[in-house]
């Protein structure tokens, strides 16, 4: 396991929500609807998720100097409401779960200006090994940091949308 | 209107992997699957006649409302990709299936995606019952994709399984 990082480490952020990641719906990101394509619902959660693994000490610096990634095992998206071209995102990350390996996030987007919630978006990342590209161990000071911030997400009551099994749900016929 | 084709699962979409779906992984970033699973939707709106035509000409639009995507294995740019659907579910507005995307050539599965679609009117931007011609067409798939089994990617909650 790696102990120590060879780069400067961000100032820790354990208050909860992580409530840090803003960003904007670019004019490419948007469909023949007119609205945000689905697709980049889930590249900017992607974003998001960078965020929270900066957090942890293990942004871009983590891969440029070859000493590991983080993959998505899986997502799970909810579409709440329509975005356009140019609208403001603002994010809020909850840690729900987390092991040796991987950290089990929700995020939940919202128009930053409006407020109302856009999507939601539940995550496995998993930490990769540079030189196997299989999974490993965080590494000893993310996994330190990761506890410290475990002890204030532990406390949030888990979100509704959180666990969900998609299903056409039909009312039982009388 | 395109004649439905029948096969079970849906077979006929094929994809690349483009240069600018790469991230600094060196591989496929995570929303560029879904990029590609939303264009072999568009494939399967099209068997429907609900694809881009219907919104160019104002009559409606077809909107996710929830996706599930389990990412099993990388694939690099260049790859050729391969992508099944099956229909789930269905009702009198939406749909229920889930795609699956295969490295063309190495055959080996890539990723899977669940969605629920919703049928929307052009005018109110609100859900709206499938149109006649695409109802008889979803009919007539999930009557052929009625003797499929179940995939074990459906249905799953996400989670951080644990060895007892």
């Amino acid at each position: 396991m790696l102990v120590t990082l060879p780069y400067e480490m961000p100032e820790l952020v354990t208050r909860a929500p992580f409530d840090l990641h803003r960003s904007t719906v670019l004019p490419d990101w948007v469909d023949w609807n007119g609205h945000m394509n689905v697709a980049f619902y889930v590249r900017a959660f992607d974003q998001a998720s960078g965020a929270f693994m900066r957090n942890m000490g293990l942004g871009r610096n983590y891969v440029d100097n070859k000493l590991g990634m983080t993959f998505v095992l899986e997502t799970h998206v909810t579409y709440d409401r329509e975005m356009k071209g140019g609208a403001p995102m603002r994010f809020t990350t909850q840690l729900l779960d987390r092991d040796a390996k991987r950290v089990h996030l929700f995020h939940e987007m919202h128009h930053a200006e409006q407020d109302y919630l856009a999507a939601t978006n539940e995550v496995i990342v998993m930490n990769i090994d540079y030189a196997t590209r299989r999974s490993a161990p965080w590494p000893m000071q993310a996994a330190e940091r990761l506890e410290a911030i475990w002890t204030e997400h532990r406390m949030l009551p888990p979100p509704a949308k959180a666990g969900r099994v998609m299903g056409l749900g039909k009312k039982k016929s009388q | 209107m395109i004649e439905p084709d029948l096969g079970a699962p849906l077979d006929i979409h094929r994809a690349t992997v483009l240069p600018e779906w790469i991230d600094w992984n060196g591989h496929m970033n995570v929303g560029f699957y879904v990029v590609a699973f939303d264009k072999a939707t568009d494939t399967l709106c099209n068997q429907f006649g609900v694809g881009w035509e219907y919104t160019r000409d104002k009559i409606g639009m077809t909107f996710v409302l929830e996706a599930h995507v389990t990412y099993d294995r990388e694939v690099k740019e260049g790859d050729p990709l391969r992508i099944t659907t099956q229909l789930l579910d269905h009702d009198a507005k939406r749909i229920h299936y889930i795609h699956a995307m295969y490295h063309a050539v190495e055959g080996y599965l890539a990723a899977t995606n669940e969605l629920m679609l919703m049928n929307i009117d052009y005018e109110s931007r609100r859900s709206a019952p499938w149109p006649a011609w695409a109802a008889e067409r979803i009919e007539k798939m999930a009557a052929s994709h009625a003797s499929l089994p179940r995939p074990a990617q459906a249905g799953r909650i996400i989670g951080i399984k644990r060895k007892s």
